[in-house]
């Protein structure tokens, strides 16, 4: 199957219109490395968005403070915690008799974030020209982008595992558990290196004045 | 050659040199003096700002030839501007004129034909027709006397089924308000402050503190038996730590609550009716150090057009806010300089100056506001008497005193929006992140905008749907004819 530009934009359009068949598709059907590019490039529409939204919104809904901005991090917020998700889920599914590849998991996931992007992406612009009544609107929009791109995680990874309705929530829900988990263990990894790192840099120090 | 480079970079280290001295000039002149006034950006950033009041002078009980007060606790100020002072160590009221001269001192009233004395009293009010109010906290009782010092009446221990049979009457703080009812803030009581009638009797307690529940004290409490939880500290709510009253009798408090709003503004029923629209609740400092803690209030002034100030005793700063909750100034601090304190227990606003008592050097530190202190405060005064124009005009002279006043913008946003200078005024409440003010100016420029571009816009509009509506036509005729040529 080629690559062109049109299928490009018009797959995961259509995946995300017909999930069901889209990530059918997606498992069984498609160039793999094609859509594993389609994916990191949806993940990287998804961090310039959200870096866009938060210099860019309108007043009304902007409360980031300007002076605090840090695109890095912005990206960062995006990043991390998809790769939260996708490992967590991997490691969970494995064990939970899941058929689903760590590359199928992750490409599923960022399939489901294409939502996100169409609605946000246009909403940073029509913030600029809302009133405080119609935030409402912009509120609304954000939220049913979410809901949709949960919509799609939950279809995705039932097609992905081939699980049942039931266990897909089961294992989303304990998805969520794990990534608290992991997010727990590698806060405990750094806060320990750096204990560490600032042991040896004492020692050091104590070393080279005494010296 | 070479010697042209050395040239230029001699004039470049020499420049570089002087940019160095011009920058450190400017920061020992930012350091020195007065300047250590900040106020809180709508980030909760301090940020500098002019110093709004300057200390001026110490009066002493040295100076007023009285002999030095002895822990003076509670100070008060009339509408006609005599200030009193309660010295508690020498158990008398001091009475200064507007000049801060003495005029009187009264250490004792007539008591039934015998001469009764104050012990360790520990609150004063002074009403506007001058009529005084002692907590006479050692003798358990509340003294009135009028304005030439004889007396009116005394509330003795009061007796009531709201009160628990072994309670000692310690009264620490008193007001009166305009009907004669005396608000007391008694010793050991939780349940607000205690109300008396015009006749001394007491009705009620209003205005009671919420508790705070810790909820692993709480998670504790509900696995204790009855017994260990008996031994247990109780929930009980803050004690206020002083109070004051505004012109229509509204009863604003200070207590010591960490966790809540040490800030509050009582109603005839006690309830807090305080505004709070400001950036942050009225508090004190928001940002602290773990060691020293958040603000301790432990006294609250009301002046005018609902402005009012509380003193912090924990670092000795004295925070102002308008009737919206927005901190308008800080001054003061604690220290040996002129300005500063040791112990501040007290706090009272003349005029255009504001008196702080310091309980340990027994010395009243007198304020005058500056040019900035005036114009801040005049605006305020203009925009709560409904002159929007007069109070747009301040806030433009304050904002150019210090462009750090966010809340000024918001003043001069609200004048141009009233001009109908929508665009200006958008501009203006951004500034002042007021998003109220924003939207209001924001919906009435793009109605402009619409209105006056409006031909503009529908006619791209229809061009637009025009073209969508051939292009779709075109596509379908030749896909139809592509489709006809494979038949």
């Amino acid at each position: 199957m080629q690559a062109s530009s049109r299928q490009l934009i018009q797959y995961p359009l259509h995946l995300i219109f017909h999930p069901f068949d889209g990530y059918w598709e997606l498992k069984y059907e498609r160039n793999q490395r094609t859509t594993l590019m389609i994916a990191w490039i949806i993940l990287a529409a998804l961090m310039v968005t959200t870096i866009l939204q938060a210099q860019y919104s309108g007043f009304l809904v902007n409360f980031n403070n300007p002076k605090r901005l840090n695109s890095l991090m912005e990206m960062v917020y995006v990043i991390v915690p998809v790769l939260f998700w996708c490992t967590a889920n991997w490691s969970l599914t494995t064990l939970m008799d899941g058929e689903g590849k760590f590359s199928e998991i992750f490409m599923s996931t960022c399939f489901a974030l294409v939502p996100l992007i169409l609605v946000q992406f246009p909403w940073i612009w029509l913030s600029l020209i809302i009133s405080n009544q119609e935030t409402a609107f912009y509120y609304f929009f954000n939220m049913a982008a979410t809901a949709w791109t949960v919509y799609l995680l939950f279809v995705g990874n039932m097609t992905v595992h081939q699980y049942s309705p039931a266990k897909t929530v089961l294992t989303m829900l304990l998805t969520l558990v794990a990534m608290a988990f992991m997010a727990f263990l590698c806060l405990l990894f750094f806060s320990l290196v750096q204990q560490i790192v600032s042991f040896a840099a004492t020692i050091y120090q104590e070393l080279v004045l005494r010296g | 050659m070479l010697n042209s480079v050395w040239k230029k970079s001699g004039w470049l280290t020499l420049g570089l040199a002087c940019l160095l001295c011009l920058g450190n000039a400017a920061s020992t002149a930012f350091a020195d003096g007065q300047t250590n006034a900040y106020n809180y950006s709508y980030w909760g950033d301090a940020v500098r700002s002019p110093a709004a009041y300057e200390a001026t002078g110490i009066v002493t009980g040295k100076e007023l030839d009285i002999g030095p007060f002895k822990e003076p606790n509670d100070m008060h100020v009339t509408a006609d501007q005599r200030v009193y002072v309660l010295d508690s160590g020498n158990s008398r009221i001091v009475e200064l004129n507007q000049e801060m001269k003495l005029t009187r001192v009264i250490d004792s009233f007539d008591h039934d034909g015998t001469k009764d004395k104050f012990k360790l009293p520990q609150g004063l009010y002074v009403s506007d027709s001058g009529q005084l109010l002692i907590a006479d906290t050692g003798n358990q009782r509340v003294v009135h006397l009028d304005k030439q010092g004889q007396l009116i009446k005394i509330v003795e221990q009061p007796q009531s089924e709201l009160l628990k049979p072994d309670f000692q009457f310690k009264p620490l703080r008193v007001v009166m308000d305009k009907g004669e009812r005396i608000y007391v803030m008694a010793e050991g009581v939780f349940d607000g402050f205690m109300e008396f009638n015009s006749d001394g009797t007491f009705a009620s307690f209003i205005g009671a503190n919420r508790v705070q529940v810790d909820p692993v004290v709480y998670l504790w409490k509900r696995f204790a038996t009855r017994q260990q939880r008996s031994q247990m500290v109780m929930f009980t709510p803050t004690e206020f730590t002083n109070m004051d009253m505004d012109g229509e009798g509204f009863i604003y408090a200070t207590s010591g609550d960490k966790t809540g709003l040490p800030i509050k503004k009582l109603n005839a029923q006690g309830l807090d009716i305080l505004r709070r629209e400001g950036y942050y609740p009225p508090q004190g400092d928001l940002l602290y150090s773990n060691e020293k803690g958040p603000s301790r209030l432990i006294d609250v002034d009301v002046g005018d057009s609902d402005m009012y100030s509380v003193l912090d005793a924990n670092m000795g700063r004295i925070f102002t806010y308008n009737g919206d909750g927005y901190l308008l100034h800080m001054f003061g601090g604690i220290g040996n300089r002129l300005g500063q304190f040791n112990t501040p227990v007290s706090l009272e606003r003349v005029g255009d100056r504001m008196l702080v008592l310091d309980k340990a050097l027994g010395e009243i530190t007198v304020f005058q506001t500056t040019e900035y202190g005036r114009t801040l405060h005049e605006a305020v005064r203009s925009y709560f008497n409904g002159d929007e124009e007069g109070s747009a005009a301040n806030f433009a002279k304050a904002a150019d005193m210090n462009a750090n006043l966010e809340y000024a913008y918001a003043g001069i946003g609200k004048a141009l929006l009233r001009q109908k200078d929508y665009a200006e005024s958008t501009q203006y409440f951004k500034r002042s992140m007021e998003r109220e003010g924003y939207s209001k100016a924001f919906l009435l420029y793009r109605k402009e905008l619409l209105r006056e571009h409006f031909s503009w816009i529908m006619s791209g509009l229809l061009l637009v749907i025009v073209m969508v509506v051939i292009a779709f036509i075109v596509r379908r005729q030749r896909r139809g004819s592509t489709h006809a040529s494979i038949k």
